[in-house]
């Protein structure tokens, strides 16, 4: 056995390990670790489902992610909306004489435009 | 920790895995890997419990507890850091919580053979009883100390390590295991010394 120890010694003690060591270690770790399996089996919650809902639950968030993920990149290359659009969508013959007209329009007419769309 | 020599073929590869690659496969749904990594680690899990709660029974199904309740948190496992610090503190919580739950405090009868010196009648015999009186100076120490001095000298984790599992400095560790060794090594000399040897 080491002498007398240093308050800081890092050196574990191979004798005091080795009588420890036998003081507490029980037999047959094999049929314990049996037993502990078969009870991992037969418990109500079974382990392996939770780790299975936990398997389920992951992929769930995953496709959720990569949903979100696809319409967000979807959005940043589709093209921005640009006034030629909006005017050629807004086609009719009262847009078209606000957009021909050097005078700026009436304000009735506006209101009145706006109402009929 | 794992001390058993290899076998050959499959069952060397096996032993070869790394706990992570283990902790992944039993992830994957892998019930095998768990068994596997339950067969490392049982016998050190046993022992953290057994200095905890002293009676063998109730340190087994501690042991158990622990490493059923590491099964269910296996997802929080780190696997940059080393797993078996991360279930003996698990193990040592599990006997911990156990002992507490305990309403009365059963104790180990002392092997009649041994009870008296002097009717000691083979080397067997003599080192039951010296486990026996091991396991009774563990039990007069704190708990923190018991785990801390087995964790170091016979499991071989670090300071820092221990410290991580019982959540308390490294230097609170160093302290642990001298006042542990202190009082341990005085029984073993004791008993070198008063022996029939």
């Amino acid at each position: 056995m080491s002498p007398e120890p240093m308050p800081f010694d890092h050196r574990p003690d191979p004798a005091l390990g080795a009588a420890l060591r036998q003081a507490l270690t029980a037999d047959d770790d094999a049929g314990f670790v049996a037993r502990m399996l078969v009870r991992a089996a037969q418990a109500p919650a079974a382990h392996w489902d939770i780790l299975a809902s936990w398997a389920r639950t992951g992929i769930a968030a995953a496709a959720l992610a990569a949903l979100v993920a696809g319409f967000l990149v979807g959005r940043a290359v589709s093209p921005a909306t640009s006034l030629d659009d909006v005017l050629v969508a807004a086609a009719g013959p009262s847009s078209q004489a606000f957009v021909t007209s050097l005078r700026p329009p009436d304000p009735s007419v506006v209101l009145s435009f706006a109402e009929e769309r | 920790m794992a001390s058993d020599p290899q076998p050959p073929g499959e069952a060397a590869r096996i032993a070869a895995e790394t706990d992570a690659e283990l902790v992944a496969r039993t992830l994957d749904g892998d019930r095998a890997a768990f068994g596997i990594l339950a067969e490392r680690y049982a016998a050190s899990v046993r022992r953290v419990a057994r200095a905890v709660l002293g009676d063998p029974d109730d340190a087994d199904d501690a042991a158990q507890d622990a490493l059923l309740g590491a099964l269910i948190k296996l997802r929080q496992y780190d696997p940059r850091r080393p797993f078996g610090p991360w279930l003996m503190r698990i193990a040592a919580n599990a006997a911990t919580d156990r002992r507490r739950r305990r309403r009365v405090r059963r104790t180990e009868p002392l092997d009649g053979n041994v009870v008296a010196r002097g009717m000691l009648p083979d080397a067997d015999t003599q080192r039951r009883a010296l486990g026996q009186r091991l396991r009774d100076a563990l039990s007069q120490l704190p708990e923190r100390r018991r785990v801390a001095v087995v964790l170091f000298d016979v499991e071989g984790y670090s300071h820092a390590e221990i410290g991580r599992v019982l959540g308390i400095p490294e230097g609170t560790v160093r302290s642990e295991v001298f006042h542990a060794r202190r009082a341990l090594r005085g029984l073993l000399a004791d008993w070198r010394e008063e022996g029939p040897e």
